[in-house]
């Protein structure tokens, strides 16, 4: 399964929808991402992961309610799709035994 | 978590709305699908960010949040124009078209002929005007070229002279820091000699020119070096025609020693060894030559040409590049006075050269036009041609919007935007103009050799690249014109009327049709108008009373005398058909020779009188057929000589003489005793008034004159030439006739009235068929009327007069509009000549009437047809 490689954004975007579970939209990834990482990204960096992502069939997207605050505008619900969690316990898998293969020594403890 | 703004925080942040012009760009460039969600979340986050850092910086960050989005992933797809670029949609639109065409062929064939005429025909008048513009333009250093000029101011005014002293060049060049590098040219030292390499000769001009030549002026060298060519004083720098003509090739022909000779500028002929070859002049320059050698040779067979008073040719100056010509003409102005006593009240300075082509004339020492003035009116008359041919179609289109209207209807209601129908229009208008141009290219190759004739030039079909964009302006915009009234007007409608059939033709809408239509008309009126007057002003120079006869006269120059004229001219006069022969100097057409400064002998006063004063020899009153008021003429009788002349009957009325024979008048240096009163006659071009004028008597001069017995015209010149042979073996025979050089004399304008008749034929031709469409459209649409009418007993008369009525009110206006227009016009044009017609009422009330008959015409064509129709058919088909 190389072939589906996540960026690293992408890893870090794909999870915080995951977190959000089914909360996730534009704005509450930025500040999630915000709170939680400490990491600003703008509007325009995170749509086009989003976009992305969901042309390649990890998340999947519907229209939910606007809000006054939005000036009317419907909010766009990401939720991750089967093959994006595969595709994300694919990466940790991977990590870990990235990480399971590190000699102690190397660290020093 | 901020995920969600709570209540509270919303009451806080009363609407503060994100900047709009970013919000704008960002709904334009973005991605449809991604707008509405996108956009929410900008809102959010604006609305967040007021919180965190306060309005100002929040409305940077948005700023900055827009620009990031900005990306190829969310931006939309690059048709920017998809309704109709879509391939869909622009087959579907060609179809209409194409269906419109065939349904009404009449419409398309009047917007076809219309068009593609008016197109051909601006073209045409488009590639004029460029080759025009363009003469001169060629040399390198052309913003830099200037030419020295003179303005000499004596008692008939200030003169404009394009000739200055030969020392003038080297001293600009020490004295002016501007000027960079310059050249002396003469180039009307020498008529064309014969240039000979062995068995080869051929004719050919040259010019004089300092060294500097090629440096200063483009004509690009083939062989030779432009620094050393003109380095020897036997160089010759020929034309790669001339080479080809004498040696067949380009190829080793250096160094060749060629020689010229010309039988009667004898101390000119010699040989020269050629230096170098440079391509043949452009037919865009005004200098044709095929030769330049130094002026030295000029110099030395004419010493006093070197004087600072003497004026041999034309000084040409390279200045620097940012020279303030104010400037530099202020510190120039008086500098030959300071050089040379003779210029006195002189100014000189400096012309950029290729300007002189276009601006040649000078009145009383300033610029007043000259080429550029036909430019300028062809120019218009193209725009106006084009003009017309643009109205045809709107008027058309507009006229037949009511077949349009279910269409336009149905799309609209099926979502179509205006700006769709637009361009749908557009591009209808659009492939109009190009069926146009590709029948309009036909019909310029049809006609492009004829133009060429009548405007001497030799235009082609060139593929350069200006032409070829100016072209594509030219069909884009005539496109446009054309296509964008009616665009406009036809995507306005309302649906849901025109659907219902309540759609009505505004008021507005009938007067622009109208005012169009009488638009058209008045420029016909005006171009016929003007067509007329030139006419009638050429026919006049022609046909003119000259005072004396010039029918059946031919002049030759005879290249030398020797002691045998007399013999020549008693032999001419016994040949048959030769009913008298003399010479003169110069040419009567040609207006040559001021004599100034003269009063009575021995009554020296203050007034002095100037006058015209040819050489004639002895006959020439009697050869050119003039009359004889008083005294004699001159006559080998009498033994005449140079101290006799005849003068004029109006030099008689200046100088206030009833009994003129036997006085004698001096200017001081010489004195004339008057023998005979000759009758007025024109000396010279009607464009100058008719001056006092003493005849001088000269035997020796050059031009002879031979009047010739009508209808033996043929047989007697081949006797003429025989003879001519004779005295002459090795020198051609060369005559004209001197009523053809009397034509010759007004050839811009005749060119102007050629061409003139033609675009003026057009314009009407154009309008008429726009008319004659729109009148086929009226009576169709008004059929049903008709037929009611018919019914109820109306005459064919009641019919035609219905339908003629409003279309000979718009006539009638636009002959209104166009008579005084016209009257000003060509009045203006009439100024320029000293001897014009009048402007007689008849030629404009004649156009007037020309103008309504032919509308008529063309109206009555058609209206007869509809108003003889049996009602019974078009009252039945519903």
């Amino acid at each position: 399964m190389s072939k589906h490689r996540l960026g690293e954004l992408e890893e870090v975007v794909l999870l915080t929808v995951a977190i959000l579970h089914g909360e996730a939209y534009g704005i509450a990834i930025v500040n999630e991402m915000e709170e939680r990482l400490s990491r600003r990204i703008s509007i325009g960096a995170l749509q086009i992961v989003l976009r992305r992502l969901e042309k390649k069939g990890y998340l999947v997207s519907e229209f939910g309610e606007a809000t006054k605050v939005r000036g009317g505008k419907r909010k766009r619900y990401f939720t991750v799709t089967n093959f994006g969690k595969e595709v994300l316990k694919e990466t940790k898998d991977q990590r870990l035994s990235l990480w399971n293969a590190i000699p102690n020594i190397s660290f020093g403890n | 978590m901020a995920r969600e703004l709570n209540s509270a925080n919303m009451k806080n942040t009363t609407h503060t709305p994100p900047p709009k012009w970013p919000l704008r760009f960002f709904r334009w460039f973005c991605h449809p699908a991604y707008v509405e969600d996108i956009e929410g979340d900008l809102q959010e986050r604006f609305v967040l960010l007021i919180e965190e850092m306060g309005l100002r910086k929040a409305r940077w960050r948005f700023v900055m949040e827009v620009l990031l989005l900005f990306r190829p992933g969310l931006i939309r797809s690059i048709n920017i124009f998809p309704e109709f670029i879509h391939p869909g949609m622009l087959k579907h639109n060609l179809l209409i078209t194409y269906r419109g065409f065939l349904k009404d062929k009449t419409t398309f064939l009047i917007n076809l002929i219309g068009l593609s005429t008016g197109l051909a025909g601006a073209l045409l008048i488009y590639f004029w005007v460029h080759d025009e513009v363009s003469v001169d333009k060629f040399h390198e250093k052309d913003s830099q070229l200037y030419q020295v000029m003179i303005n000499m101011e004596d008692h008939r005014g200030v003169q404009t002279w394009e000739k200055s002293p030969l020392p003038l060049i080297k001293a600009l060049q020490e004295e002016f820091p501007e000027v960079e590098s310059g050249t002396f040219i003469n180039n009307s030292f020498l008529p064309k000699g014969k240039i000979r390499h062995g068995e080869q000769s051929t004719q050919a001009n040259r010019l004089f020119v300092s060294e500097d030549f090629f440096d200063v002026f483009s004509y690009d060298l083939i062989q030779g070096d432009k620094d050393q060519v003109l380095a020897g004083r036997d160089n010759m720098v020929i034309s790669k025609r001339l080479a080809l003509q004498l040696f067949d090739s380009t190829e080793e022909v250096i160094g060749k020693t060629i020689e010229w000779s010309h039988p009667y500028y004898e101390e000119f002929n010699g040989f020269f060894q050629i230096s170098g070859i440079f391509e043949d002049p452009p037919a865009n320059a005004t200098e044709q030559f095929d030769a330049v050698i130094h002026y030295d040779l000029m110099v030395k067979n004419d010493p006093p040409a070197t004087r600072w008073s003497s004026t041999p040719g034309t000084n040409y100056l390279i200045l620097q590049e940012g020279t303030d010509i104010k400037r530099f003409n202020d510190k120039f102005a008086n500098y030959l006075a300071a050089k040379d006593d003779s210029w006195e009240g002189s100014t000189q300075f400096v012309q950029q050269y290729s300007k002189r082509y276009l601006y040649g004339t000078y009145e009383n020492g300033v610029q007043a036009g000259g080429r550029i003035e036909y430019v300028k009116l062809f120019s218009i008359i193209a725009l106006f041609i084009l003009l017309i041919a643009c109205i045809n179609f709107m008027n058309l289109s507009t006229a037949q919007a009511s077949r349009k209207m279910k269409e336009i209807g149905v799309k609209k209601t099926m979502g179509a935007t205006k700006r769709a129908l637009v361009i749908q229009f557009l591009s209808e208008s659009m492939l109009m103009v190009t069926l146009s141009f590709i029948v309009a290219t036909g019909l310029i190759s049809v006609f492009l050799p004829q133009f060429n004739i009548i405007t001497g030039k030799e235009l082609k079909w060139g593929l350069a690249l200006s032409p070829f964009l100016a072209i594509a302006g030219i069909l884009l915009l005539t496109g446009l014109v054309a296509g964008s009234y009616p665009a406009f007007y036809l995507s306005h409608f309302k649906p849901v009327a025109v659907l219902k059939g309540e759609h009505r033709t505004s008021s507005r809408e009938y007067w622009m049709r109208r005012g169009l239509v009488v638009f058209q008309f008045a420029l016909s009126v005006i171009f016929i108008v003007g067509v007329a007057v030139v006419d009638q002003q050429m026919q006049y120079t022609q046909t003119k009373n000259m005072g004396y006869s010039r029918d059946n006269v031919i002049s030759f120059q005879r290249p030398r005398h020797d002691d045998d004229l007399e013999i020549f001219l008693a032999k001419l006069r016994e040949l048959p058909g030769v009913t008298n022969a003399s010479n003169m100097g110069g040419n009567i057409l040609s207006g040559w020779s001021d004599d100034n400064g003269f009063s009575l002998k021995g009554q020296e006063s203050e007034e002095k009188w100037d006058f015209k004063s040819p050489q004639i020899g002895y006959d020439m009153i009697e050869t050119l057929g003039m009359n004889m008021l008083e005294g004699r003429s001159f006559s080998r009788a009498h033994k005449d000589d140079r101290s006799k002349i005849i003068i004029s009957e109006s030099a008689q009325k200046m100088m206030q003489l009833a009994e003129p024979i036997g006085h004698v008048i001096t200017n001081g240096i010489v004195d004339y005793e008057i023998i005979g009163v000759v009758e007025d006659f024109h000396y010279g071009s009607l464009h100058k008034e008719k001056k006092p004028l003493f005849f001088r008597f000269h035997i020796w001069s050059l031009n002879t004159m031979i009047k010739i017995t009508p209808g033996t015209e043929q047989a007697t010149i081949a006797k003429v030439e025989e003879l001519y042979k004779e005295f002459h073996p090795e020198d051609a025979f060369n005559f004209t006739f001197l009523d053809e050089d009397n034509q010759r004399l007004y050839e811009a304008e005749s060119r102007v009235a050629i061409l003139s008749k033609y675009f003026g034929g057009l314009a009407i031709v154009i309008s008429c068929l726009g008319l004659f469409g729109l009148v086929a459209f009226t009576a169709e649409r008004r059929s049903k009327e008709i037929g009611i009418r018919k019914i109820l007993g109306s005459s064919v008369w009641g019919i035609i007069r219905l339908l003629s009525t409003d279309f000979t009110k718009m006539i009638l206006i636009g002959i209104l509009i166009a008579l005084p227009i016209s009257y000003l016009i060509t009045q203006t044009w009439l100024n320029n000549f000293a001897y014009k017609i009048d402007l007689e009422w008849w030629y404009f009330a004649g156009t007037a009437l020309m103008t309504l008959l032919i509308a008529w015409s063309v109206i009555g064509l058609q209206t007869v047809k509809t108003a003889r129709l049996n009602p019974v058919k078009c009252l039945r088909d519903e």
